[in-house]
């Protein structure tokens, strides 16, 4: 009995650090994707400043960019193919890593742009690339998370395996008799 | 292994025929010797294949999942770009440059109408830019051309004011500075001839001509002579560019111009900004200046 008690409240505890991750990184989505919309003239500038992309890939990147945020954002709230949605989220992550960490090598200075915005920084400003990095790294255990233990509460795909276990359960009884 | 013989024992009689009580005997023992054994394996193999059914319907329920969050997302991208292409097509593309409009200068900020258009009674706007600034570029690409044709038409009076904040971020230290003097130069010679202040703005922010922050280079004051050249200004415009002149006016009008831009933002000073009767107009939708024109 003790130990039921235990190991259910073991499965509760990682209920909870799932739908944070889940919410949490739907959220971190979210915001930035409907910032980056919202000013597709600043988002141009903002992909731009990087200096990584032809400038004939610029623009596509820019307006493609914000939506594939936004989807993967509603994947993640609906806890929808919750482990692709997390891997995509890995990928894209470690992609923005990746450019800011080469934005800094090159001397670059320039705003992430991660929530809308970006370019170059203004004057007066510094560059805050350590703290972007750290900010990206910290949304990529939510990813990792994410991808070890897709199932999460209040989740499409937990509603779609218990549903799916439940009928499997009475075909087998059926067999069974 | 018992199983196995126990069941091919009474296949052969019953091949051979019906005569056999023999074979009917072999075929009632066969379940009574085997049942424990063979029902457990039953049920275990039975158990198996509902699992494997199970998972089979899990992954088959996977790969659906999948599918559909893979089209999920390529339908907002769709959507995304269609609504992206929308926010950021250039308007009133075809029409090009000025040709009416004239720009008269005072205390470094120069306002830019068609006086001469009949029945005019012109919207005002006040537009803030940095020379330097690339968010500027694309508000001039995608808005220059409706801007020209509705000073031109006497619908829309400009006061334009150049920031200069950009400048620590030009090769030259100096560039906005220098791009604001040398509008000031134009205006100030070559106002009254029509088109001629506007076509030189709009140049300084052509792609290919406007220098990027943090670059290798910009343009000299001799090169921003050429230009204003290049699109019809003076050679006294271009002596003043080229002498200096009006750069403590454009550092006094960057002074001023940020002020009255931070009164009407309530502290924020940006580029490009659209300011009208002291408020800043969100030119974020397409249509804000149709919008603004269509005011009564």
């Amino acid at each position: 009995m003790a130990v039921t008690q235990a190991g259910s409240r073991r499965v509760l505890a990682w209920d909870v650090v799932g739908l944070v991750a889940r919410l949490g990184l739907a959220a971190v989505w979210l915001l930035s994707g409907f910032d980056k919309a919202s000013d597709p003239r600043e988002t141009i500038v903002a992909v731009r400043s990087y200096e990584l992309l032809p400038e004939s890939l610029v623009s596509t990147v820019a307006a493609t960019l914000p939506y594939l945020e936004i989807s993967l954002g509603v994947l993640l709230v609906l806890g929808f193919a919750t482990r692709l949605a997390a891997a995509l989220s890995a990928v894209l992550l470690l992609v923005f890593i990746g450019g800011v960490i080469s934005a800094a090598a090159r001397g670059l200075s320039i705003d992430c742009g991660c929530f809308g915005g970006g370019g170059p920084v203004r004057p007066g400003e510094s560059t805050t690339y350590t703290l972007e990095i750290l900010r990206d790294v910290g949304f990529l255990a939510l990813a990792g998370y994410l991808i070890w233990r897709p199932d999460t509460p209040l989740s499409v795909d937990r509603f779609v395996r218990l549903r799916a276990e439940s009928a499997a359960g009475t075909t087998e009884e059926e067999t069974v008799d | 292994m018992a199983q196995g013989s126990s069941g091919r024992k009474p296949t052969g009689p019953r091949n051979k025929g019906s005569s056999g009580g023999n074979s009917s005997k072999a075929v009632a023992s066969k379940p009574t010797a085997s049942k424990p054994k063979g029902g457990k394996q039953q049920s275990i193999s039975r158990k198996s294949v509902a699992q494997a059914r199970t998972s089979n319907t899990n992954n088959r329920t996977q790969l659906i999942i999948g599918a559909v969050a893979i089209v999920v997302i390529a339908a907002i991208i769709i959507i995304g770009i269609v609504m992206n292409q929308k926010a950021t097509a250039v308007q009133n593309a075809g029409y090009g440059a000025s040709t009416k409009s004239v720009a008269t200068e005072a205390g470094g900020v120069v306002t830019v109408s068609n006086p001469t258009a009949a029945g005019a009674s012109p919207k005002v706007i006040d537009l803030y830019e940095d020379a330097l600034c690339p968010v500027c570029a694309g508000f001039e690409e995608q808005f220059g051309q409706q801007i020209n044709q509705a000073v031109d038409e006497g619908k829309l009076t400009v006061d334009v004011h150049m920031l200069t904040f950009l400048d620590p971020r030009s090769f030259s230290q100096t560039y906005s500075t220098r791009a604001a003097a040398a509008l000031l130069c134009v205006a100030q010679e070559d106002g009254s001839q029509a088109g001629t202040y506007l076509g030189f703005h709009s140049a300084l922010f052509a792609s290919g001509t406007q220098p990027t922050e943090g670059g290798t280079s910009d343009l000299s004051d001799q090169q921003l002579a050429d230009l204003a050249t290049s699109k019809g200004a003076s050679d006294a415009a271009a002596q003043c560019i080229t002498s200096g002149q009006n750069v403590a006016a454009a550092t006094a009008a960057d002074k001023s111009s940020t002020a009255t831009l931070s009164a009407a933002t309530g502290g924020q000073v940006g580029t490009p900004t659209v300011v009208q009767n002291g408020k800043p107009v969100d030119i974020q939708p397409p249509d804000w200046l149709t919008t603004l024109l269509a005011q009564r």
